[in-house]
């Protein structure tokens, strides 16, 4: 396991916030901050909803686990990639709970050294339980 | 809601036009302060610097925003599924970026696609590259 950590550790919830009540006008200027003119995100009213990237705002209560913290700087990592799976669309008023997980931990060396990566999946639940989005959000550090 | 795209009118291989467009550094500080990512990385030129970097960048989360409303302007709003990406290198704004993305598979039973997406630089070169799978009518 990579900087020997403790495998127990992966799938470990470590974080639940809650967030929110997510309101129209961020709504809207998130998604008009990316050009968008569409109706369906930037009208106010019963059929607005988030821009389906508005989930990555939600970063929960804590970043990384207390025991990655210890082993990594993490003010020098890099967004290394994200992958996001949609569910039930994010309206106006709705709270985001966010559950957060260490779902992967994995090395590559390269012609500069080794470099750790980190995946922290957050998994984002609406005020009804409905599960919005999987956000895994994947940081690399040397 | 705008229809979404019929399932049927899309085949793999397929190539969506290419968007162009000017990222300016207002759009970028616009995005940052909307997405709750005000930081001088992605707002200021010397502060950026100062971090080591060639000046302001623009947050991986724009990118991949601007790429999911690029797949949508063609398939419809809530059509997006899933959207992975991997930023592989600094988006400088105050440059023209493009946008693009190609049909790989059709799924018949949930009537859904997957694609390549990539930006792209004037030059050709690939800042960011992902997949996606799109829901259709």
């Amino acid at each position: 396991m990579p900087l020997d950590l403790d495998p127990a550790i992966i799938g470990q919830e470590f974080d639940r916030t809650v967030e929110g009540p997510v309101t129209a006008e961020e709504l809207v200027a998130f998604a008009r901050a990316l050009g968008e003119s569409r109706p369906e995100y930037t009208e106010p009213g019963p059929g607005l909803v988030a821009h389906p990237t508005y989930c990555v705002r939600f970063r929960g209560g804590r970043f990384y686990p207390e025991s990655l913290v210890k082993l990594i700087d993490v003010r020098r990592g890099f967004d290394a990639g994200k992958d996001i799976r949609l569910g039930e669309p994010i309206r106006p008023g709705d709270t985001i709970e966010v559950r957060s997980t260490l779902h992967e931990v994995y090395e590559k060396t390269g012609r500069t050294g080794s470099m750790y990566f980190v995946v922290i999946r957050f998994t984002l639940v609406n005020q009804r339980g409905d599960v919005v989005a999987v956000v895994d959000n994947r940081f690399m550090h040397r | 809601m705008a229809p979404r795209l019929p399932f049927d009118d899309v085949q793999e291989g397929d190539e969506l036009a290419v968007r162009s467009l000017f990222l300016a550094k207002d759009q970028v500080r616009a995005y940052a302060r909307a997405s709750g990512q005000w930081s001088a990385r992605f707002t200021d030129d010397d502060g950026a610097r100062r971090e080591g970097l060639p000046g302001m960048i623009t947050p991986g989360n724009m990118s991949m925003g601007l790429l999911a409303s690029f797949l949508e302007d063609w398939a419809g709003p809530g059509t997006l599924r899933r959207l992975g990406t991997t930023f592989r290198g600094l988006v400088l704004p105050d440059r023209t970026i493009r946008l693009c993305a190609a049909v790989t598979e059709k799924h018949d039973t949930t009537r859904s696609i997957e694609l390549d997406v990539w930006l792209e630089g004037d030059e050709g070169e690939r800042w960011v590259l992902g997949t996606a799978t799109l829901a259709l009518a």
